[in-house]
């Protein structure tokens, strides 16, 4: 296994109040494998993907286990952090496409990533692997001297990827790599993720709001809320029969085009989204869930197994391995 | 109120940047009546919001007109027609001014244009319209004390307060979260089937009008290049353009995906002939040689001609 995460826990602690964002997550991500994380806006996506390498704000409390080779991320030192960084893991933050150096070309800021873990290569062999780096996510050399405003965002995302790719990682976490750019361009951007993760063996975590991407690039989706793992399964039955209404409120949101049945009838899931300091006892979803019953507002399902490599958190689903 | 009409004929607009001209919107036709929505498709840049600033008199055409129930957008009705056709804008952030609840916001638009009656009932009718019920536990709250798909509301009800005939909304559910663009969706359609209004949807989410569009025009370049109804552009679309848009759209039934290469086109250098071809599939696979209208192609410009069912394409290959 290249990655088990078990009952990731974290919350962000203020003077006013503390945030649980993300609350016992557990998963298992093989070599070569590609995981897709769906959610609302808040429901913890991007404090998950920070935390496999300990990249959150001091402000957050983590507990749990993010185990990779066999060795967890929280327990080692910060030197073998280091080395994991990068070359284990690495990750396409959110919103990156702004934070690009705007003083500094293309080819310094990708040199600079590589030189961080390789410290004693030659200048020649520094700027070869810039040429591979952009060669492989498609851009052409001559991008190496340009600065970031003369990139449009598609560009620069594939920048942003070189540098991710820079130190050869086992494992990729793009969070929202599309979310800004236009339908085209998108696409483009996910077949180009697509053959590195063929070519390179590469196993990814592709983090988003739009659950309708995920069935191209991922063989397992993951559905959060409010923390949590509501549903887990393989892209095309999760995704052709969500099991937690949640799932299914969701992937009802994005209609077939060609189906009958969803011409002029949006789908829409009433209600606000959870606030994560005030959960309650019961199912965080229960407010909103339209299959709600008494014994939801009491009683906070755990994920469970319901076969077919599918795990999902709702009474409704078979109630009989519900332990009660 | 009955059959009213908002139409462009032949519109173009243009920016001059030092000494290049960037033709925004270069030549487009369109008609949108009373008791549909129209969705306008196309990639970012393509000049989706030039047409609709200048269709609310925000933009000055450089040639060609705006006409709502036949007669020209000009000063002198500006004022009337202000009223009577409403934008939802692009930008969700810019849209509520953070220091206005959400009972001034709605209102302004009342007090702008001096309309008689009851303030506070018809700021009521229209929150609950929009489904921000019971309107009055919204009065005194600001923007962001309500969810985002609240939000939207309030400034769809800001429109709706008017009483529009005509509403034109420019990416209404991009900045929502999935589970609530549903929700807002329906909001429109009710509108449209309840009050009658007219509708123009901009969108690059060809599944938001799969869900509530009765027609689609598909823009680039800033030209229509394909119109016709929403089945029949989604489930048989016929320029190449569409075919390749459709494609890489996850909601799209399975087909062969084209994606298109290079970044979106620059209405700086429209290149000659049909504006598309420097991108088309066609030109690419050899299938416009074949057919013997490659020469056409990169020489003549094309317009839109009738195909049959309503569809009109502009394509040399049809
Ligand atoms: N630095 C922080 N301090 C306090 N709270 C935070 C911090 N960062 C995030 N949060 C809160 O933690 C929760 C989860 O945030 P997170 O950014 O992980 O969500 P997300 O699922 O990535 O959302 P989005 O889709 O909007 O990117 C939210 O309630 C957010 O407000
Ligand atoms: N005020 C302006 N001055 C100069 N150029 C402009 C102006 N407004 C728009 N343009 C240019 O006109 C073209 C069309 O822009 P427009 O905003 O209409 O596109 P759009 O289809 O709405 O794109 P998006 O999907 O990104 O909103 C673009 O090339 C844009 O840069
Ligand atoms: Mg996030
Ligand atoms: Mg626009």
């Amino acid at each position: 296994m290249l990655l088990s995460v078990r009952d990731l826990t974290v919350t962000y602690v203020t003077q006013a109040s503390a945030v649980p964002a993300v609350r016992g997550v557990s998963f298992d991500l093989e070599s070569g494998a590609s995981l897709g994380i769906a959610g609302e806006s808040g429901c913890g996506k991007s404090t998950m993907g920070a935390a496999m390498l300990r990249l959150l704000p001091s402000s957050a409390h983590v507990s749990g286990e993010v185990i990779l080779n066999r060795e967890d991320v929280y327990a080692m030192p910060f030197s073998r952090l280091r080395a994991v960084r990068w070359a284990g893991i690495s990750i396409v933050m959110q919103g990156a496409l702004h934070s690009l150096n705007p003083v500094r070309t293309i080819g310094w800021q990708i040199a600079e990533a590589i030189e961080l873990h390789n410290h004693d290569l030659r200048d020649h062999a520094v700027r070869s692997r810039v040429g591979e780096l952009l060669e492989m996510v498609s851009l052409p050399a001559k991008c190496a001297k340009d600065f970031p405003h003369q990139l449009s965002g598609g560009q620069r995302q594939r920048v942003l990827i070189a540098m991710a790719l820079a130190c050869n990682p086992q494992l990729l976490i793009a969070d929202e790599p599309t979310t800004a750019l236009d339908v085209m361009v998108q696409a483009q951007i996910i077949e180009l993720l697509q053959d590195l993760r063929s070519r390179l063996n590469l196993a990814m975590i592709f983090i988003t709001h739009d659950l309708s991407l995920l069935s191209t690039v991922c063989d397992r989706i993951a559905i959060m809320y409010a923390g949590r793992i509501v549903e887990e399964g393989p892209s095309g039955s999760l995704l052709s029969g969500p099991a937690h209404p949640y799932a299914a409120a969701l992937a009802a949101a994005f209609p077939t085009i060609g189906d009958h049945s969803s011409r002029m009838t949006p789908s829409g899931l009433g209600g606000d989204p959870p606030d994560p300091t005030d959960l309650g006892n019961g199912c965080p979803f229960a407010p909103r869930c339209p299959r709600v019953e008494e014994l939801c507002l009491g009683y906070d399902v755990p994920l469970i197994d319901i076969g077919d490599q599918r795990k999902a958190a709702c009474i409704h689903v078979e109630p009989s391995r519900v332990a009660l | 109120m009955k059959n009213s009409t908002l139409s462009v004929e032949d519109l173009k607009v243009q920016f001059s940047r030092r000494r290049e001209v960037a033709r925004a919107v270069d030549g487009v036709n369109l008609d949108i009546a009373a008791g549909e929505v129209v969705a306008l498709v196309g990639e970012s840049g393509c000049g989706k919001t030039t047409l609709a600033r200048t269709m609310m008199g925000l933009e000055m055409p450089k040639s060609g007109e705006v006409r709502f129930n036949g007669s020209p957008l000009g000063r002198r009705a500006m004022r009337e027609y202000r009223r009577k056709v409403q934008m939802v804008f692009q930008d969700p952030s810019g849209a509520l001014n953070p220091r206005d609840t959400i009972y001034e916001a709605v209102a302004e638009g009342l007090r702008v244009h001096k309309v008689a009656g009851d303030e506070v009932a018809q700021v009521a009718a229209a929150l609950s319209k929009c489904g921000l019920r019971p309107p009055e536990r919204f009065f005194n709250r600001y923007p962001h004390e309500v969810s985002g798909g609240q939000r939207q509301r309030v400034v769809i009800a800001a429109a709706m307060v008017l009483e529009p005939q005509m509403l034109i909304a420019d990416e209404p559910v991009a900045s929502l979260d999935a589970s609530v663009r549903g929700e807002i969706l329906k909001l429109l359609r009710d509108l449209v089937d309840q009050h009658g209004l007219g509708m123009l949807v901009i969108t690059h989410d060809l599944g938001l009008a799969w869900n509530i569009a009765d027609r689609i025009a598909v823009m680039y370049l800033g030209r229509i290049v394909e119109i016709g109804s929403c089945e029949e552009i989604l489930e048989h679309p016929k320029h190449p353009y569409t075919q390749a848009l459709l494609s890489v759209v996850p909601e799209s039934k399975r087909m062969e995906q084209q994606i298109l290469t290079g970044e979106t086109p620059d209405p700086l250098h429209i290149p000659k002939g049909c504006r598309f071809h420097p991108r088309c599939p066609l030109m690419q696979n050899g299938e416009a040689d074949r057919l013997g209208i490659a020469d056409r192609c990169r020489g003549a410009d094309i317009g839109l001609r009738d195909v049959g069912q309503g569809t009109r394409v502009a394509c040399h290959a049809i």
